[in-house]
C-alpha cells in the first residue's frame, strides 16, 4: 500500500532520474554528433524541428507513435510476470501478414467491417504467434528473451516470400508487393497530414491494459505470481496459463500494430514491414519501468526521435541509421540514470 | 541420359556441402566462442549482433582503403572489442540489467555500422582467398576451400578450449562464472574477470563480422550479420557452454545455410525466401531439443541461472 508521501517521493525520484537521463542523453548526443564531424547545434535544432517544432512534425511523430506505443504493450505485459520479451518486431510483422490475408481474402465485398475484420485478424496473428514463444516458455523451458529475438527472424522471410510469390501483384512490373488494399480497407487521414486512428487505439488499449493490472482480480493475481511464485502457485494461480494470456496480448496489440501499419503507410503489404518499431517498443517499456501510464508520454519521445531521425535525413543529409544510434544512446542513458537506485533484485522491466 | 545429369547435379551437391557448411558457419563460429566466453563468467551479451556488424563495417571499410586483408581482420577485431566495452560498463559500472544493455548496444552497433558503410555498399574489395593458391594447398589439395578466417576459426576453438578448462585464468573465469561471493572468497576480483571476458568475447564477434564482410561474402549491406549474433546467444545453451562443442553447434546452423544455398543454386522449386528461414529454424529446434533434457540447466553458469531462469 502506498501513502500518498510515498507515491510523491517515488514521483520525485523518477523525475530526478528523467532529468539525469535527458542530461546523459544530451551530453551522448553530442559527443556522437561531434564525433560524425558535425556541427551539433544546428543537429540538434532539427531534432526539436523534427519531431515537436511544427504542427506537421507532431503530426510525423504521431504517425509514428502508433506502432511504437502497441509495441511498447507487447513487452510490457509479459512483464507484469517478469518476463523479458523482445518479440514484439516478429509479431507486428506476423500481425501484418494476417491482415493483408484477411483484406485479400475479403475484398470490397466486407464494406464497413473491413478494418475491424482486418484489425482482429492482425491481433490474432501477433497473438498466436507470441503464443508460440510462451508454448516454448512453458511446455520447454526454452529462455523467453532468446527464443523471440530468434523468432524475430522468421516472419519478414515470410512477407518476402508471400509477396515475391502467392500474394504478388501481377500488375505491379516486379516490384514485389500484394495489390493496393480497396478504401474500405484503408484508415482515414485527418488534418491534412498522415494522421491516423493508430495512436487513439494504442491509448484505448493501454487503458484497457491499466484496467487488467490494477487492483482487478487479474491485476492482483499477476502481482502475486510476479513477487511470490510459491504463493500464487498455493493459491491455485497457474504460472503457465498467465504466461500464454500476457504474451498472447502484449503479441495481440504488436498484431495490431503491423495490419496498422500496412493498412496506413503503404496500403499494401510490402517488405520492409516494422523497421525496427517493435525494438523501439522495448525501449519504451524499458523506460517506462512497468508503469503502463508512462508509456504514451515515452512513446512520444521516442517516436519523436524517430521523426526528427527522418527530417536529420532531409535537412542535414545524414544516413536514415543515425536513428537506431540515438535510441541506443537514450536507452545508455536511461540504464545509467537509473543506477543510483537500482536495487537488482528482479527485473526493472515490470 | 537427362537422369545422369540430374544425379551428376546432386553429387555437386552433396561434394560441395562439407566446404559450404564450414564457410557459413565461421562468422558465427566465431560469435559462438565469444558468448561461450562471456556467459562463462556471467554475463549474457544480446550485443554480439552489433558487435559483429561493427566488426564486418570496420574490416570492410579498411580492407577497401587499404588493400590489406588481415589489417582488416584487426580493424573488425578492435571494433567488436571497443563496442563491448560498453556492455561491460552498463552491466558491471551501472547494474544494469544484461538484456536491456545487450539491446541498446545492439542498437547502437547496427546504426554505427550502417553509418560507417554508408559509402561501402556495392564496393568490392581484394579480401581473403582460399588456402588452394598456396603452397600449404598444393600440398593438401582436401583443405584447399579453407581461408584464412576458417583455420584461425578452428585454432580459437582449441585454445578457447584449452584456456576454459585446463589453465589458471580459465578456472578463474568459470569461479567468476558460478558464484560471484565464492570467486570474491577466493580473492579474485570478478568486475575485472567478467570485463575482460566480454571484452575477449566482442573481438571474437569483431572477428565474426570480419570473417562475414571481407572472407565469406565479400561485401557490405546493412544488417548483413542478420541474426547471427542473437542466433549465437542461443546456441551457447545448446553447446552446453563448451568451447569444444561450439564447432559441431555452429555447424549445424552453416549445415542449414549451406544446404539453402546448394538447393538453390541447384535449382530447387522451393521458394528461397522460405528456405532462407531454415537455418533460423533449425537453431530453434536445436535449442528446444536441448532445452527439453535434463542436463541443459545443470550446465549453465550458477550466475547465469539468476538472468536467464527467473
Amino acid at each position: 500500500m502506498s501513502v500518498p508521501h510515498e507515491r510523491r517521493a517515488t514521483l520525485r525520484s523518477a523525475l530526478v532520474r528523467c532529468a539525469l537521463a535527458a542530461a546523459i542523453f544530451a551530453g551522448l548526443s553530442l559527443v556522437f554528433f561531434l564525433a560524425l564531424g558535425r556541427d551539433p547545434v544546428p543537429l540538434f535544432v532539427a531534432l526539436w524541428d523534427g519531431s515537436f517544432g511544427s504542427g506537421f512534425a507532431l503530426s510525423e511523430t504521431l504517425v509514428k507513435l502508433s506502432p511504437v506505443l502497441l509495441c511498447a504493450l507487447a513487452t510490457a505485459l509479459p512483464a507484469r510476470l517478469g518476463l523479458v520479451s523482445v518479440g514484439a518486431e516478429g509479431q507486428l510483422v506476423a500481425g501484418s501478414i494476417a491482415g493483408t490475408a484477411c483484406v485479400l481474402a475479403t475484398g470490397d465485398r466486407a464494406g464497413a467491417v473491413t478494418l475491424p475484420l482486418m484489425l482482429l485478424a492482425g491481433a490474432f496473428g501477433g497473438a498466436a504467434y507470441a503464443a508460440l514463444a510462451a508454448l516454448l516458455r512453458v511446455g520447454w523451458r526454452v529462455n523467453e528473451t532468446i527464443s523471440t529475438l530468434l523468432l524475430d527472424y522468421l516472419p519478414p522471410l515470410l512477407v518476402e516470400f508471400l509477396v515475391y510469390g502467392p500474394w504478388k501483384n501481377p500488375d505491379s512490373l516486379g516490384w514485389p508487393a500484394t495489390v493496393s488494399f480497396p478504401d474500405a480497407a484503408r484508415f482515414d487521414t485527418y488534418f491534412d497530414t498522415r494522421v491516423h486512428a493508430g495512436p487513439a487505439i494504442g491509448v484505448l488499449l493501454i487503458l484497457l491494459a491499466l484496467l487488467l493490472t490494477a487492483r482487478t482480480r487479474s491485476g492482483l493475481a499477476l502481482g502475486l505470481l510476479r513477487d511470490s511464485p510459491l504463493l500464487a502457485e498455493r493459491a491455485g494461480l497457474s504460472f503457465g496459463t498467465w504466461v500464454f494470456v500476457m504474451m498472447a496480448l502484449g503479441g495481440a496489440a504488436a498484431g495490431i500494430a503491423g495490419s496498422v501499419e500496412v493498412s496506413v503507410i503503404e496500403g499494401r503489404l510490402q517488405p520492409g514491414i516494422g523497421a525496427g518499431a517493435g525494438y523501439s517498443g522495448f525501449l519504451v517499456a524499458f523506460l517506462a519501468r512497468g508503469h503502463l501510464g508512462r508509456l504514451l508520454p515515452l512513446g512520444l519521445l521516442v517516436a519523436g526521435l524517430a521523426a526528427a531521425g527522418d527530417n536529420l535525413q532531409l535537412s542535414a543529409d545524414l544516413p536514415s541509421a543515425v536513428v537506431y544510434v540515438l535510441q541506443g544512446l537514450l536507452f545508455i542513458a536511461a540504464l545509467i540514470a537509473s543506477h543510483r537506485r537500482t536495487t537488482s533484485s528482479g527485473t526493472e522491466l515490470g | 541420359m537427362a537422369a545422369w545429369e540430374l544425379t551428376d547435379a546432386w553429387q555437386g551437391v552433396l561434394l560441395g556441402l562439407v566446404p559450404a557448411a564450414f564457410r557459413s558457419a565461421t562468422p558465427l563460429l566465431w560469435a559462438l566462442l565469444g558468448e561461450t566466453l562471456g556467459q562463462r563468467a556471467g554475463v549474457v551479451n544480446l550485443g554480439s549482433e552489433g558487435q559483429m556488424l561493427v566488426g564486418a563495417a570496420s574490416a570492410f571499410a579498411v580492407t577497401a582503403h587499404t588493400g590489406d586483408a588481415w589489417l582488416g581482420l584487426a580493424a573488425g577485431a578492435l571494433a567488436g572489442l571497443a563496442l563491448s566495452l560498453g556492455h561491460a560498463l552498463l552491466c558491471l559500472r551501472f547494474g544494469a540489467n544484461q538484456f536491456a544493455s545487450g539491446i541498446a548496444i545492439w542498437m547502437i552497433g547496427f546504426g554505427v555500422s550502417s553509418l560507417l558503410g554508408a559509402s561501402l555498399v556495392g564496393q568490392s574489395i581484394a579480401g581473403f582467398s582460399t588456402f588452394s593458391a598456396t603452397e600449404l594447398g598444393r600440398r593438401l589439395p582436401l583443405l584447399g576451400w579453407v581461408t584464412p578466417t576458417i583455420a584461425l576459426s578452428w585454432l580459437a576453438t582449441l585454445a578457447a578450449g584449452f584456456f576454459v578448462y585446463r589453465t589458471r585464468p580459465g578456472l578463474a573465469l568459470r569461479a567468476a562464472g558460478e558464484s560471484r561471493r565464492g570467486a570474491e572468497a577466493a580473492g579474485l576480483r570478478v568486475n575485472r574477470i567478467r570485463t575482460l571476458a566480454i571484452a575477449c568475447g566482442g573481438s571474437f564477434c569483431g572477428v565474426g563480422g570480419a570473417a562475414l564482410s571481407i572472407d565469406y561474402a565479400q561485401t557490405w549491406a546493412e544488417g548483413m550479420s542478420q541474426g547471427r549474433g542473437l542466433v549465437a546467444v542461443g546456441l551457447v545453451i545448446v553447446a552446453r557452454y563448451d568451447p569444444w562443442l561450439a564447432l559441431p553447434t555452429a555447424l549445424t546452423f552453416g549445415a542449414a545455410e549451406a544446404l539453402v544455398l546448394r538447393l538453390q543454386s541447384a535449382g530447387s522449386d522451393a521458394s528461397a525466401h522460405l528456405l532462407h528461414m531454415l537455418p533460423y529454424a533449425v537453431s530453434l529446434v536445436v535449442l528446444i531439443a536441448t532445452c527439453l533434457g535434463p542436463s541443459a540447466r545443470a550446465s549453465a553458469p550458477a550466475e547465469l541461472r539468476a538472468v536467464l531462469d527467473r
